[in-house]
């Protein structure tokens, strides 16, 4: 089951941020050479969280004790001990990630099938709503669950669905050709929708 | 690559040590058996890289909540 | 309700030099507290039921223990040394167990990576060997020939030197550190975390140190602290679990967490959990 947690231009090369998907709190991060990856929030050395880490080349590297980590998950050096070659059994919790369509993809296990493609848009932005994604979606009158179609200030938007709590969901929004203006205009009626989303109001 | 007999000693009898200790092992990739077995004494035989030893030494010096290491003694296996 | 174990050990609640005449309230093993003046010289802690708890005026701080002390408030010579300079740092409120205060407080491991170019710096990243014991006969941990290349280690250094540590925890919320002194060889620089408990997973740390340094200004020593503190402070309130595991189940420590096992296998046996996760998660 696929959950998207970002737009593949908010996560270039070596960056990595916490996300949340399926309930479980992941470090999301790309490669010098722009692999995608998902892992388990959470070092095995002392629980600090990979999120605060640091990427350098293909390897994510803990920021607490610099415990490095190659694509696999496996642990590739304990800094504290550099003589030593870690066990393959040293290794973070690894997701599955993908990416379609601009947005990246977060799946638990092998899924059985590619992730939703919405098809060649434009990224316009992600925002954070404390609210539900039934509430927000029909608030907003985008049909759809996890890629949700409609029009919002005239504009035709695809919004992928992240929820991430039962009062917490992220939108990931993208567009077909649409000028300058009406991304503006876009931009703001979602201000105004989590706005009013977060205060309670309910469709009509 | 190093071989090593650990006598762990204290108050061991709890179900849990033994399965504890040799999952701490699983986690480390080392291969070992654990030896005699009972409430004040555990015996156990590891093979690995000596910091893979030290580190078992720290994780099994705590081990689960209901057991307490009070020692560990350490000598090396000339088997190898 | 916390146990006696607990509740009879000292705990530091406020810092002399800043407590006004209007006191201080504050929380202490989840309960409020009320720390003020009964006299000039004289401060009172006072439980949430008005009862009055023993106090001591130390280090510059006041310490209260909400039970009946089990032993005297622990011994720092080198405070009452001619010539130190003693430095009030200032409280740190951190969201994050007082135990992985302490423990983070006892870590070298981290200095190439939390604290670059300060404490430690790739590729010196190496731990070599330490020695540790439980002091029986004060029941104290100490972590005794610890070393790590630095290339600045002191306000006070010059350039880049092998710095020696010990570390000590006279106490459950607190870690004692020494450190070799550039200016005064044969002598060790004593670098202090006093950590207020005032939840399991929330506490106010208090550094304070007892130097040698003539010349450093007072604010570039607190402003030392304070920024190698803040540093400190973006682990500590994201590890997980929040408290502090007894059990390594879900970690994986080395030989260089030795300091972390010792202190962690010395509240085991003193059955201290205030802070503490029991079972691994």
């Amino acid at each position: 089951m696929w959950t998207p947690v970002a737009l593949s231009r908010d996560v270039p090369p070596l960056v990595v941020l916490p996300v949340v998907a399926g309930g479980r709190e992941l470090a999301l991060w790309r490669s010098a050479s722009g692999r995608i990856a998902a892992w388990a929030d959470r070092c095995p050395h002392r629980g600090m969280r990979l999120s605060h880490g640091f990427v350098r080349g293909e390897a994510l590297s803990c920021i607490y004790h610099g415990w490095s980590y190659g694509a696999a998950g496996n642990c590739l050096r304990i800094p504290a001990h550099p003589d030593l070659e870690p066990p393959e059994t040293i290794r973070v919790a690894v997701h599955v990630a993908a990416e379609a369509g601009g947005l990246i993809w977060v799946a638990p296990s092998a899924p059985e099938a590619p992730p939703p493609d919405p098809g060649a848009l434009q990224p316009l932005r992600s925002l954070t709503v404390e609210a539900g994604t039934a509430a927000v979606l029909s608030l907003a009158g985008l049909a759809g669950d996890t890629l949700a179609r409609g029009h919002l200030a005239g504009v035709e938007v695809t919004v992928a669905v992240q929820p991430i709590g039962p009062a917490r969901c992220a939108l990931h929004v993208l567009t077909g050709a649409a000028g300058a203006a009406e991304r503006i205009a876009l931009s703001r009626e979602l201000d105004a929708l989590r706005r009013r989303a977060e205060a309670g109001e309910m469709a009509a | 690559m190093a071989a090593e007999r650990f006598i762990i000693r204290g108050d061991l009898g709890a179900a849990t040590f033994l399965p504890w200790v040799r999952r701490h092992m699983g986690k480390l990739g080392l291969t070992g058996e654990l030896g005699q077995s009972g409430e004040a004494l555990v015996e156990l035989r590891v093979e690995g890289p000596p910091d893979l030893i030290d580190a078992l030494e720290m994780g099994v010096s705590l081990g689960p909540i209901e057991a307490w290491v009070e020692s560990i003694e350490r000598a090396p296996l000339n088997s190898l | 309700m916390t146990s006696e174990a607990i509740r009879n050990e000292w705990y530091p609640v406020a810092l002399a030099s800043q407590l006004g005449p209007e006191g201080r309230d504050t929380r202490l093993l989840g309960e409020p507290i009320r720390v003020d003046w009964a006299a000039q010289g004289r401060p009172r802690v006072r439980a949430a039921d008005g009862r009055e708890m023993a106090t001591r005026l130390r280090y510059g701080h006041i310490w209260a223990c909400p039970g009946t002390p089990s032993r005297e408030l622990f011994d720092i010579p080198e405070a009452d040394q001619p010539g130190r300079r003693l430095v009030d740092v200032g409280v740190v409120r951190v969201k994050c167990s007082p135990l992985r205060a302490v423990e983070n407080f006892l870590d070298i491991a981290h200095f190439p990576f939390v604290h670059t170019d300060i404490l430690g710096a790739e590729p010196h990243t190496e731990v070599g060997k330490y020695d540790v014991a439980i002091r029986e006969e004060v029941d104290e941990v100490w972590a005794t020939k610890v070393h790590f290349y630095q290339p600045q280690a002191a306000k006070s250094a010059a350039g880049g030197i092998t710095t020696e540590y010990m570390y000590r925890v006279p106490a459950p919320t607190v870690s004692i550190l020494y450190k070799t002194c550039p200016p005064r060889p044969g002598e060790w620089d004593v670098i202090t975390l006093f950590v207020q408990p005032l939840e399991e997973n929330l506490c106010e740390v208090w550094p304070w140190m007892a130097l040698f340094d003539d010349e450093t200004p007072m604010t570039d020593l607190i402003h030392f602290q304070q920024t190698i503190f803040l540093q400190d402070r973006s682990i500590l309130e994201n590890q997980l679990p929040r408290l502090l595991p007894l059990d390594p189940g879900m970690e994986i420590p080395t030989r260089a967490d030795l300091t972390s096992v010792a202190y962690r296998r010395w509240l085991k046996r003193r059955g201290y959990t205030y802070g503490a996760q029991l079972v691994a998660a």
